[in-house]
């Protein structure tokens, strides 16, 4: 993993230079070639247990299959990308640079070790978010939703800083399993209450950039203002590592004290479950109705690492897969749909199946995901999921997630309905949309694997 | 001695923190704080860390201030345009600051330090630029190399954000 | 300090408190000396005769800002150029690896810098840290005025100046 870093830091000061090409043909596919380079690399880590430069990183195969994701997410982003900016000035080479950049910073948050190392990989990933959110500069919208997402960021990096050094002052160490050997040995004298001060700042300072409730505040207006190219990468990649890194410092250094901390993570995602799924029943945007279903979906992923137990990380992973494929694919037919019918909202949609039989296919697939509907990948993540909270005996989370659920089919299906039954009264609306061929790739694949996850779940389970 | 110094940047710390956040004026909000990093460097030194001390001067109270008034200047902000924030947001502010206080206190309160105030293993010269310097440049080498990555996208991201467009307004 | 005596920061901490009283002092003294009658005129600022017209305020050019961020980046880098200087030569490192450790040093020390003068060179050839002027528009008005005309008055001018 450490390789697959060095080489993607090293991929993105190349693209940088390749701005400096006359010809801009090669960008792309010179890209996907570094991350899957980076992909093949990640992948000869697997069945391995390596520790990298003094217990800075470490390698094993949920890491392993973490980094994949998130790889696998950038590879599916970037053919969007295609066509997505008219502007010959576009600085697209920078736009390729800081997304592998990125990438590292994500793949850092996976394979921590030591409490540094997550400080820098989430610093690296948000503040090249941070850019990218307002990479669109001739729009206000996207200047807001950098300036919101920079300081509101920015502040809760703050915080988590501060638990940092809280748990250093009582632990004296910044090693996950050094953290871990405090508790074991200080739950026999009584741990000190600044061990737990700093895990509650440091668990502020991650779910914060989750975009979990309470701290989902900035998340509408800054999935909304993002161009939506850069949303979908903020709602698969840093959600996707966001939830490895909490997850990785929970079950490695804080097993021993969980009776402190799940009571907090049990109450938060209740939280996230009711303010996510509720808002995003009044919403009229489908960019904004897809930012309260990444709170949603924060929500029902809590619940998985608040039921810590054997089989959570699989479950985890399988729910962080399927929500991606089905974010890309939301994303992607969004970005269609915005630039040929000129709205984010869900009359834009009014008719497309009768136009584009593929998009409004990919899309229902893609929302039966997202809702948890049977023969998708998002059933399977749900159901693992609850198994895991009905195992933990958390049977409240349960009730609240279930019927969340079902408020979830229902404004997940007003695009649908939106897409089969009504009938487009615009004849200016009514004009095919033209796929282009990196589109209909990205969402084949995504709409396949949805698919594939929702038939044959033993396929990735297996392994975990 | 040291006591009473210690006291007295404690004291001057927190006065020009506060004064920070109560100035009207956003300039002398900067110039508080220029004040509250000079006592922050004072007890640095106090902890015998005397690099860390010329670095938070160097880096935060010279260069990074620079960049404070700037973007002072950029907003434009006066006295005058200064929201007046309702009763409201301040009752909030105040809950909610005096809260996390008081969780702070409690929990410090009764800290054990023993970790690290244990005699045996307390050394002096921790924060001296040798130390620090051996281990930056053995143990924690792989952050260090990696944190020159993150001032990349930094940098790239700035002079991409502050590119001047085709066909923009420049004055 | 325990032994009472005055380490390096005590003397910079009389320095400092010797700087302060001795500008207090000074100010304290004009006060009580001078005399003291105000009016509109003197308590303006002095702007070289001119009247003071609105703010000294006003907002100002985003190419500022990006020298300055680049300037605090190389600053911080420069920050870890200082133990890296201290320990690069590490007599018990050096012989404890062999005499490897000076190279490693060096060889860590380059990357760090490598990458970010890469930045920079990636931001100076792309011209992001050129100077940008206000575009100068000529006119092309078009004066009535004959330039012979003002030839002439300059000639005719000329003996008597």
């Amino acid at each position: 993993m450490f390789y697959s870093v060095v080489l993607l830091s090293i991929f993105g000061i190349l693209n940088l230079f390749l701005g400096f090409l006359k010809s801009r043909a090669w960008l792309l596919p010179v890209t996907l070639l570094f991350l899957a380079t980076a992909l093949v690399v990640t992948l000869t880590d697997w069945n391995k247990s390596l520790f990298f430069w003094n217990y800075m990183m470490s390698t094993d195969n949920v890491s392993v299959a973490f980094a994949t994701i998130i790889i696998v997410s950038a590879m599916l982003i970037l053919p969007l990308s295609r066509f997505y900016f008219p502007n010959a000035a576009a600085p697209v080479p920078e736009y390729y640079a800081i997304l592998l950049f990125s990438v590292v910073g994500a793949i850092l948050m996976v394979t921590y070790e030591n409490i540094i190392m997550l400080f820098l990989g989430l610093e690296t990933l948000s503040i090249a978010m941070y850019i990218l959110a307002g990479s669109d500069k001739r729009n206000p919208r996207s200047h807001e939703a950098a300036l919101k997402y920079f300081l509101m960021g920015a502040f809760a990096t703050g915080i988590l800083l501060f638990g940092v050094a809280m748990l250093y002052g009582a632990t004296g160490t910044f090693n996950l399993s050094g953290l871990a050997q405090y508790v074991r040995t200080t739950l026999v004298n009584g741990a000190s209450p600044m061990l737990y001060l700093g895990l509650t700042l440091v668990l502020i300072g991650i779910l914060f950039k989750l975009s979990v409730a309470p701290f989902h505040f900035w998340t509408p207006d800054v999935y909304d203002g993002t161009p939506t190219l850069f949303t979908a990468f903020m709602a698969t990649v840093v959600k996707t590592a966001g939830f490895a890194a909490l997850y990785k410092i929970l079950s490695v250094s804080f097993t021993g004290i969980y009776s402190v901390w799940w009571i907090t993570l049990a109450a938060t995602s209740v939280l996230t479950l009711l303010i996510g799924n509720i808002t995003a029943v009044y919403q009229q945007s489908f960019k904004r109705m897809l930012a309260y279903s990444s709170i949603s979906h924060a929500g029902y992923l809590l619940i998985a690492v608040t039921a810590m137990g054997q089989t959570s990380q699989s479950s985890i992973l399988f729910y962080s897969l399927a929500y991606t494929l089905a974010t890309i694919t939301s994303f992607a037919v969004l970005i269609l749909v915005n630039e040929n019918r000129a709205g984010e909202s869900f009359s834009a949609f009014n008719g497309l199946a009768r136009h584009n039989p593929f998009l409004a296919f990919a899309l229902t697939v893609a929302m039966c995901s997202l809702a948890g509907i049977p023969l998708t990948g998002g059933f399977f993540g749900k159901f693992y999921i609850f198994i895991n909270a009905l195992e933990k005996g958390l049977l409240f989370l349960l009730v609240v997630a279930v019927l969340m659920s079902a408020v979830g089919i229902y404004y997940y299906f007003r695009v649908v309905i939106a897409m089969y039954m009504r009938g487009s009264d615009d004849n200016a609306v009514a004009d095919r949309i033209i796929v282009p061929k990196s589109y209909a790739a990205v969402l084949a694949i995504t709409t396949f694997l949805t698919i594939l996850l929702g038939v044959a779940p033993d396929l990735l389970v297996r392994y975990f | 001695m040291a006591d009473k110094i210690f006291y007295f940047l404690t004291f001057l710390s927190l006065i020009s923190a506060m004064l920070v956040i109560f100035s009207r004026n956003p300039v002398h909000s900067v110039l508080y704080l220029i004040l509250t990093f000079f006592c922050l460097s004072g007890h640095y030194i106090l902890l015998n860390a005397q690099f860390l001390a010329a670095v938070n001067i160097i880096v935060y109270a010279g260069a990074i201030m620079v960049l404070f008034l700037f973007v002072i200047m950029f907003l434009n902000l006066r006295e005058d345009t200064e929201p007046r924030k309702g009763m409201a947001a301040k009752l909030a502010a105040v809950v909610s600051g005096g809260l996390l206080l008081l969780i702070m206190v409690a929990a410090l309160r009764t800290a054990d330090m023993s970790t690290l105030n244990n005699p045996a293993s307390f050394d002096s010269q921790i924060g001296l630029v040798e130390n620090l310097g051996r281990v930056l440049f053995t143990d924690f080498l792989l952050p260090f190399e990696l944190a020159s990555v993150l001032f990349l996208v930094a940098m790239v991201g700035a002079v991409m954000l502050g590119k001047r467009e085709a066909g923009e307004r420049n004055f | 300090m325990q032994s009472g005596e005055l380490s390096a920061f005590g003397t910079i901490l009389l320095f400092i408190i010797g700087g302060i009283l001795f500008f207090g002092v000074a100010m304290l003294t004009a006060r009580l000396l001078r005399p003291h009658r105000p009016n509109a005129e003197k308590l303006s600022s002095y702007e070289c005769g001119e009247e003071v017209a609105g703010s000294a305020w006003g907002p100002f050019n985003v190419r500022y800002y990006i020298v300055a961020l680049v300037f605090i980046l190389f600053d911080v880098e420069l920050a870890f150029l200082f133990p890296w200087a201290v320990v690069f030569g590490d007599h018990k490192l050096d012989v404890a690896s062999g005499g490897l450790w000076s190279w490693y040093a060096l060889a860590e020390m380059f990357i760090f810098v490598a990458i970010l003068a890469l930045g920079l060179s990636y931001a100076w050839v792309k011209g992001h840290l050129d100077w940008v002027r206000p575009q100068t528009r000529p006119s092309d008005w078009q004066s009535k005025v004959p330039a012979q005309l003002y030839d002439r008055v300059n000639e005719k001018y000329k003996s008597s100046r």
